[in-house]
């Protein structure tokens, strides 16, 4: 039985979370299933004749051992960028797009107030990346023996995976506070959407610039994996840092929306 | 128990540059069906939405059940049944789906109510909404707003898409609404829709309520078209001097003109001939503003 606003969206939504789920666990795994093929001498020796710049622009630095090849490929690239994707679609779809397709008024001629449901709609959507990156979790481990990654133990996996969920719900956070402060859809995507591309030039291209090296500090992707949480676990510092910009985010864009018009 | 149940006083409201209220007064009493007529764009659903706390007035004060739309929405909403002009949710879920999870929202509603409500309308529940026709799904809203026996209901533009039996039904249920002394606020622009359900009825323009009457006297003072064909040529004398008519035109068998007030007089006058056919048309809501308060729609340009 759906009572709350915040069971509602997560009913409402299982379809697409199920399709997020499946193709985070498969895309996640197939390139995790890949590092085999690099423990192989040879591709090691190939990949250390790699211009250095390339590697690094491409985050790829430490690529010869498993917690630096699951670091760079799965967990700062693509799974990151699925994550990102998520979280930018469903942060555009929290507030601006309902309200856009104007199905927002039903819910808040209720006896709900808007602090409310933004709130309980921003818990269903972090516990929804919580679940996915709990789910992914357990099909990593599922497949370390057989892809040949167990030497790293399910701790620091787990810690990997919550340094992705904090980095994930930066992105879903910013996007809603736009959504939710302006109304409009496309504004959020937008800066969701440069954010990203932001973060990532911010970790590679921008800092090999002159004197531009101090950026990769400030980029999402190094609070992401930066601290190699693969090896090293939490980063307390990396992790506080994307919280609290999260909460910065939610706060701001709660507050606009509790003091602006809803459009029908 | 409150006298008044919405008041508003000097309320303004502003798009940008387009002014949308420009100082509305206006007093619904408890117990009454309250029709609020205005012409497309006139500011009724911006009223609604501001007395919703869904949009914040420019200026002005609305007092809803003797509360603050702005600052005690929840408390508000609670004792509230409303239905938006254009009723739209996300169709993927059944009726029945939504209805439940709303009552939820409204702290419950009985699964009994809600069964009753759908076979009083004709509602299949547990049709999906994306299914429905627009009828239909102008049953759910109409549904959620009634199911939990809102002291107030403020409903926008309700009967839209409803056939002739379900306005009859929808004007049923708001007279058992009042007959247990709640209240019923609700927009239009159809004034023969307006006349069947209200008790009082204010009419809206560009943003000022331009007067507030029962509908017995609304009706009693209503201009009406008339034609009537004769089975011969008539002269205009007989009935140029009859109380209530003007812009008398008589071609041949055919006469038509504009009547005023009762139609007594006129009958009477008729009778004296064959009439093959009369037609008496009540005029739209647009000429009835002309007609009735003098106002053009540039009536802003001159005064
Ligand atoms: N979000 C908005 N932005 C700009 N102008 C608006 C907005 N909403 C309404 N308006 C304008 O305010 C005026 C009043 O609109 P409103 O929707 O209240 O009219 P209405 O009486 O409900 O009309 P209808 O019978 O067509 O539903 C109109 O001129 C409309 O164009
Ligand atoms: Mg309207």
């Amino acid at each position: 039985m759906i009572r709350t606003v915040f069971a509602k969206w997560l009913w409402d939504s299982r379809r697409f979370l199920l399709g997020w789920t499946a193709a985070i666990v498969f895309v996640g795994c197939g390139y995790a299933a890949f590092w085999q093929t690099f423990e192989d001498p040879e591709v090691a020796e190939l990949l250390e004749n790699y211009p250095q710049a390339i590697l690094e622009a491409l985050n790829y630095t430490d690529i010869t051992t498993a917690e630096g090849y699951l670091s760079a490929t799965v967990y700062g690239l693509v799974v990151a960028v699925l994550m990102i994707v998520f979280s930018i679609s469903v942060g555009t779809r929290i507030v601006a797009g309902e309200e856009e397709a104007g199905v927002l008024d039903l819910t808040l001629s209720h006896p709900v107030s808007r602090l409310s449901l933004a709130l309980q709609r921003v818990a269903a959507y972090v516990t929804a990346v919580l679940a996915m990156l709990a789910v992914f979790w357990v099909a990593m481990v599922a497949i370390s023996g057989p892809a040949s990654f167990d030497s790293i133990p399910v701790g620091r996996l787990a810690a990997m995976h919550l340094h992705l969920a904090a980095f994930a719900v930066l992105f879903g956070t910013l996007t809603y506070a736009v959504g939710a402060a302006t109304g409009r859809r496309a504004f959020a995507l937008a800066t969701g959407s440069g954010f990203a591309v932001l973060a990532y030039a911010m970790s590679g291209l921008i800092p090999q610039m002159e004197g531009m090296e101090w950026v990769r500090d400030w980029s999402p992707f190094t609070w992401l994996n930066g601290s190699e949480p693969l090896v090293h676990g939490l980063d307390g510092g990396h992790l506080a840092i994307m919280l609290t910009l999260s909460l910065v985010f939610v706060a701001v864009g709660t507050v606009a929306f509790q003091r602006r018009d809803l459009a029908v | 128990m409150t006298e008044t149940v919405i008041v508003t006083q000097g309320l303004t409201k502003a798009y940008g540059h387009t002014q949308a209220l420009r100082g509305l007064d206006l007093e619904v009493r408890q117990g009454e069906v309250f029709g609020f007529l205005g012409p497309n764009g006139s500011g009724k659903t911006t009223t609604i939405r501001i007395l919703l706390d869904l949009i914040r007035a420019s200026s002005g004060t609305a007092t809803v059940l003797g509360l603050d739309p702005r600052h005690d929405g929840v408390a508000l909403r609670r004792r509230l049944g409303y239905l938006e002009g254009d009723f739209v949710v996300d169709g993927r879920q059944t009726a029945g789906e939504l209805l439940r999870y709303l009552g939820h929202l409204r702290g419950g509603v009985p699964p009994a109510r809600i069964t009753e409500l759908s076979e009083r309308l004709g509602l299949e529940l547990d049709r999906k909404i994306k299914t429905l026709s627009k009828g239909n799904r102008q049953k759910v809203g109409l549904i959620q707003a009634f199911m939990h026996e809102p002291e107030l209901l403020i409903l926008d533009e309700p009967t839209s898409g409803l056939d002739p039996f379900l306005q009859q039904e929808f004007t049923a249920m708001t007279r058992e609404v009042t007959a247990e002394g709640r209240t019923v606020f609700m927009s239009s622009h159809v004034m023969s829709e307006v006349q069947k359900t209200s008790d009082r009825v204010g009419i809206l323009r560009d943003g000022v309520l331009t007067s507030v009457d029962t509908v017995e006297s609304l009706r009693a003072s209503t201009t009406r078209r008339v034609e009537v064909h004769f089975d011969r040529e008539v002269g205009p004398e007989a009935f140029a001097d009859v109380p209530g008519v003007s812009e008398l035109s008589v071609s041949g068998a055919l006469l038509r003109c504009r009547l005023d007030g009762p139609a007594d007089a006129l009958l009477k006058v008729l009778a004296a001939h064959t009439v093959v056919s009369l037609t008496s048309v009540e005029p739209d809501l647009e000429e009835l503003f002309m007609d009735r308060y003098g106002q053009g729609p540039d009536a802003e340009v001159s005064a």
